[in-house]
């Protein structure tokens, strides 16, 4: 397994981000798509989208880093170019069982990406260092 | 980062021959170096010192055990002081620490970003003190590797884009780390079916494998006081280096190498 997606899912990002550009709606067979290919974690991901949970956060050097809010309000820091989130799901169903793709929040970041719908916050040098080591506080 | 390391094993290749023949092209990658960490420690100190005598390259070098000397090797390159110092040694000693330190290297635009980052014993940073025969592999074991692992690659990506962005050719920034896993140290016992739980979260992140097995052949035995070390390449990094030669069957980068180690440190790299 890589921590990079696979071509069918980054096709399928593509088809999302050029239908809700053109519809602002995402059609049914790209909504079963997602679900073929990312399993359960489509529908709850689906969910933060809607609550527009994630924020891409940058810092004066260019660093970029996305930041999602979970379902009970935790801040999960995900990295822009490989697959990470610090969640319990990313832990057992991805790494250690290997039976997911991704977890909520990763997808979350990918889908408000391809829908243009991320917010966007800028935050210090050394505050993005915290959040990408993990030692900033919750 | 396969160039590197081919470049390494080519500078310190037995065949003036091999020595001097162009290094086909690799893709970039990150690798990751398994094996016992006395000689993986060797051969990323030769890659530091191999990449920092490049112009314009910068090297971070991580590591939890302080450096006293250079590998005896090193004396055939002959690096000059300026070139030494564009090495940046860094002792976390914590695996927070080292991820702090990591997740800092974007802060300092002014001078040039690093070409290479290197962490030597990764096993010591995620299993600390607890390291040896016997390792526990608490609940976050998996999840901190693959913290670690992704920081590193995306400090990398990022990184990358900064040197290409200066119109630099110190670019790509690359990652070397080593892992001794567990199931190498403990040979006698070993299944073949065993599989180190953190070796397949770095799978993960590290595109190329280069593996450094003890030879048993009968080469190695007749070698008497010299220790004969097998060096393969393996991983995605290096099928599709191989995939992306136009024509022609079999692998276009040197898989296989062997190393020699003298008594008096010197090394050897010959392919195979």
């Amino acid at each position: 397994m890589s921590s990079l997606l696979p071509a069918v899912a980054e096709q399928l990002f593509r088809d999302i981000q050029r239908t809700y550009r053109d519809t602002s709606h995402i059609p049914d067979d790209l909504l079963i798509a997602l679900k073929f290919v990312f399993g359960p974690c489509a529908l709850q991901a689906l969910d933060l989208v809607d609550q527009r949970s994630v924020t891409c956060l940058s810092s004066p050097s260019g660093r970029k880093a996305f930041q999602v809010i979970g379902a009970s309000g935790r801040l999960y820091t995900c990295f822009v170019s490989c697959h990470y989130c610090p969640c319990p799901a990313f832990a057992y169903t991805v790494l250690r069982r290997n039976e997911g793709l991704l977890c909520k929040h990763i997808l979350a970041a990918y889908l408000c990406q391809a829908m243009g719908v991320t917010q966007q916050e800028s935050v210090s040098d050394q505050q993005m260092s915290l959040l990408l080591s993990g030692t900033a506080a919750p | 980062m396969t160039d590197i390391l081919n470049l390494v094993f080519r500078t310190f290749a037995s065949h003036a021959e091999l020595r001097d023949s162009p290094p086909p092209p690799v893709p970039r990658s990150s690798a990751l170096l398994l094996g016992e960490n006395s000689v993986s420690r060797s051969v990323l100190l030769l890659a530091a010192v191999t990449a920092a005598s490049h112009p314009g390259l910068r090297v971070v070098f991580f590591t939890r055990t302080l450096i006293r000397s250079l590998p005896a090797s090193l004396q055939k390159l002959v690096p000059s002081p300026e070139s030494l110092k564009k090495i940046q040694f860094c002792y976390p000693r914590t695996v927070e620490e080292l991820l702090q330190q990591v997740a800092a290297l974007h802060e300092s635009p002014s001078t040039s970003p690093p070409s290479l980052i290197i962490v030597d014993g990764l096993e010591g940073f995620l299993f600390g003190s607890r390291g040896g025969s016997h390792r526990e592999l608490h609940p976050g074991g998996q999840s901190c590797a693959a913290h670690l692992s992704a920081l590193l690659c995306d400090t990398a990506a990022f990184l990358t884009r900064v040197l290409e962005q200066r119109s630099s050719s110190s670019g790509p920034c690359r990652i070397i780390a080593s892992f001794q896993s567990e199931v190498d140290a403990g040979q006698a016992s070993r299944e073949p079916s065993a599989s180190d739980p953190i070796l397949d979260i770095l799978d993960r992140y590290f595109q190329v494998r280069c593996t450094l097995d003890p030879d048993g052949g009968y080469e190695a035995a007749a070698a008497g006081l010299q220790q004969v070390w097998h060096v393969y390449l393996s991983g995605r990094g290096v099928t599709e280096a191989s995939r992306s030669k136009d024509g022609g069957d079999g692998p276009a980068v040197a898989r296989e190498w062997k190393l020699w180690i003298f008594p008096n440190g010197l090394m050897e790299f010959k392919v195979v």
